[in-house]
């Protein structure tokens, strides 16, 4: 390779208790470019971008900033190396100006400690130029757009000499004229020799982009591929270790009575519906809405698991009680304790001890709590929001099996996902929502691809 | 995203059920360093005075475990012992003895509907709201008796003053009335679907919610029990004191705050036992008795009980890590 590397991690292991979330994973980055990193949920990604930000130290592997051997105990020792996280929740100060906000933790002073504005402003607005970007700087910080935030954010990595940028899903609450634009961005900023490693789960967006991108599977590299040797179809092949097709669910064409009639959405038994949609696109309210009251719609047979699991479980309460929750005092403990041991062993809640708060649980089977919940109460229907985020792979193919299973027994399901290669492997139909309105809904008798459901989506 | 929690090994260990029993172990060090520094900490004299008081507030700290395990706090409770004492002596007077221990208790569970109404129909915070009713109720109790003692022409029924001296196999009434509370409240806490209501409410109200649970109700009823308590207290102390002061139970809430944290129930709710409140009650009685023995000058009392309450706190905190 012509140019030395910007960025080299070497042997890089890291574990979370007894769950190996990276193991000895190689990866370099080169001047100017592009660095794509996919791989499905706790595939490792955002452990691997957390040790190069400083964010997590590695337990074995070593981490080379410009041919200097680095270690990072904290983000901040990462920024003064010129490595910059562009985290998908910013920091940012919303009542502060932009250019406060480019230019926080090195404002510019007179005498006496008092902030020179004037040449704040100016530094703010250099830069801000340079990323070709028209926003004043005397702007208040929340009076702009989402993009726009990011774009200062970005501003801000620059005015701290940023050489490497490190963007965890920055397109995921972007429309396609946004996303277009952060793009010129990136590639002024590579043409100055900086060096940006992105997550993405819109390949799409990633084989567009990336000079190089490198698929991440169970913690390890499974490969490094080169622009022009890299299509979507081999990047989901290497990301799931399967084929699409192998993924989608086999086409049930005989959906039985209509299990919910709503305005917004009809539901049948063995169906399957879908939600897709940018974040804030309305898809958690639509499955909210849907549920209504919560003991109308319990005596309904609907159950509800909610994206964030935090919403969902006592954590401090046993798995057994988070499991009763809905029907506590309408059994009695003997009854109860022999659903919970079934439901427990059916979905392989593992440790396999209904006493153990759940919170010592992992995300995949604090998920399955939740699902136990409701198949414990008879549900007939399920609304799931995101019930694979933050899970690892194991227990998402878990998941989705669960998730069939409960369609081929007569239940029916709406889940929202905001990976799209989820929703359409594992829906018989998707809603496509905008603006917290249905805008399309796609379905296997027409066009069901990634493409079309993008084309819903954006523009 | 990779954030994943390590399975713990599945049988606690010997060192995690000990730490669970810390403030038992902290009670019985407590009792044995007071009986090796007096003597005459163990006398039956003593003892019988130490559960004597311990009774009334093991009383109104049931009804706070239940307010702080349901996510809520109630400041309240000392101005209720004030309150229900005063209005109990006062229809007591005139009415005869059952109908002013009713009126008592019922003041208390009046006063808790109306903290659990404000903080889940207004939806005020718990602290601010008891904080006004504390402060307003205590001037409603002046105002309904003028700052004056309630004890009647011929004094309080001499059958209501006995209660408090009359002794049951060698016990007194008093302790066997919050003995007897004390387990009808952990077995409605620990034991039924109405207690696991609470914790899941205080735990995580939205999730419980989710799950179909009248979260609203709950909570209301966490503040009616904790009124309800408070105004059986006030009864109780009514009898130890043969009349109604409106300046009784001064403090009494920072007490029974104090012995529910003590006793390791979170202040975010979801989380403590009765059982442990009941010790953190007595770990408060013993270390003012013994001080009292010892002959610490009250000021010095304060300081010490002050720094008693940070300490543990400090202690189930790092104990948590």
């Amino acid at each position: 390779m012509a140019a030395n590397p910007l960025v080299l991690l070497s042997q890089i292991s890291k574990r979370f208790g007894a769950t190996v979330a990276l193991d000895a994973v190689t990866f370099t980055l080169l001047p100017g470019e592009a660095h794509g990193l996919v791989g499905e949920n706790g595939a490792g990604k955002s452990t691997l971008i957390k040790i190069l930000s400083g964010v997590h130290r590695p337990d074995v592997g070593t981490i080379e900033v410009a041919g200097a051997e680095r270690h990072f105990s904290s983000p901040r020792d990462a920024i003064a190396a010129g490595v910059v996280l562009i985290p998908q929740e910013m920091r940012i100060v919303p009542a502060a100006s932009v250019a406060e906000n480019v230019m926080l933790g090195q404002v510019p002073t007179r005498a006496f400690g008092m902030v020179h504005t004037r040449r704040m402003n100016e530094i703010a607005q250099t830069v801000l130029e340079r990323l070709n970007v028209a926003i004043d700087p005397r702007t208040r910080m929340d009076r702009l757009g989402f993009a726009e935030r990011q774009l200062v954010v970005i501003a801000r990595a620059l005015a701290h000499d940023a050489r490497v940028l490190v963007l965890d899903e920055p397109t995921a609450a972007l429309e396609a004229r946004e996303v277009a634009r952060l793009f010129e961005v990136v590639v002024g900023l590579k043409a100055d020799g900086v060096g940006i490693v992105f997550i993405s789960h819109r390949l799409d967006e990633v084989t567009e982009i990336s000079d190089r991108v490198t698929v991440l599977r169970d913690g390890r590299v499974v490969e490094t591929l080169a622009r022009g040797s890299f299509d979507k179809e081999r990047l989901i092949q290497l990301m799931t270790g399967r084929d699409l097709a192998e993924l989608r669910r086999p086409h049930a064409l005989d959906f039985g009575a209509p299990l919910f009639d709503d305005k917004s959405l009809v539901l049948r038994e063995r169906e399957i519906v879908g939600l897709a949609g940018l974040l804030g696109s309305g898809t958690t309210e639509l499955l909210k809405s849907l549920y209504g009251d919560p003991c109308a719609a319990i005596a309904r047979k609907i159950g509800f698991v909610p994206g964030e699991r935090a919403q969902g479980l006592v954590m401090g309460m046993s798995v057994r009680d988070n499991i009763a929750l809905p029907s506590l005092g309408r059994q009695n403990r003997r009854a109860l304790d022999v659903l919970v041991a079934r439901l427990m062993d059916a979905l392989d809640i593992r440790p396999r001890d209904p006493s153990r708060p759940v919170r010592e649980l992992s995300g995949g089977n604090q998920q399955k709590v939740m699902f136990a919940r409701w198949l414990a109460g008879d549900a007939r229907v399920l609304l799931l929001d995101e019930p694979t985020h933050g899970v690892d792979i194991g227990a998402k193919a878990q998941i989705h099996h669960l998730i069939r299973q409960f369609a081929d027994d007569s239940g029916g399901v709406v889940f929202a996902s905001s990976e799209m290669i989820e929703v359409l492997s594992i829906a018989d139909a998707v809603l496509a929502l905008k603006g917290g309105a249905v805008v399309a809904r796609l379905d296997r008798t027409g066009d069901y691809t990634e493409r079309a459901l993008r084309a819903a989506l954006g523009g | 995203m990779a954030t994943r929690i390590a399975p713990l090994p599945v049988a606690a260990s010997f060192g995690s059920r000990l730490a669970g029993q810390m403030p038992l172990i902290a009670l019985v060090v407590l009792c044995a360093v007071s009986a090796v520094l007096s003597d005459r900490f163990l006398s039956t004299v003593n003892v019988t005075n130490v559960l004597l008081q311990g009774s009334v507030m093991a009383v109104i700290a049931i009804g706070m475990t239940y307010v702080i395990i349901s996510g809520g706090f109630d400041l309240s409770v000392g101005s209720v012992v004030a309150l229900s004492g005063c209005i109990c002596a006062l229809v007591m007077v005139r009415y005869g003895m059952l109908a002013g221990i009713v009126a008592g208790i019922a003041t208390g569970a009046v006063v808790g509907l109306i903290n659990g109404l404000i903080v889940t129909k207004l939806q005020i915070n718990p602290f601010i709201t008891t904080l006004g009713t504390m402060v307003m109720f205590r001037g409603v109790t002046y105002l309904i008796t003028g700052g004056h003692t309630i004890i009647g022409e011929d004094g309080l029924p001499a059958a209501f003053d006995d209660f408090a001296t009359d002794r049951v196999l060698g016990i007194h009434k008093l302790i066997w009335l919050s003995a007897l509370l004390f387990a009808a409240f952990g077995w409605l806490l620990h034991a039924t679907a109405y207690g696991k209501r609470l914790f899941a409410t205080g735990g995580n109200r939205e999730a419980a919610y989710l799950a179909g649970i009248a979260v609203d109700r709950v909570t209301v009823s966490a503040y009616v029990w904790c009124g309800t308590l408070a105004g059986v207290a006030a009864v109780m102390l009514a009898s130890r004191l043969q009349s109604g002061q409106p300046t009784a139970g001064e403090f009494y809430e920072l007490t029974a705050i104090a012995a529910v944290v003590l006793g390791g129930a979170s202040l975010y709710g979801g989380e403590g036992k009765l059982y442990n409140t009941m010790i953190g009650v007595f770990i408060m009685g013993v270390l003012s008795n013994a001080l009292n023995l010892l002959n610490v000058h009250s000021y010095w009392q304060r300081v010490a009980i002050g720094l008693v309450i940070i300490a543990a706190a400090g202690l189930q905190r790092f104990r948590r890590r």
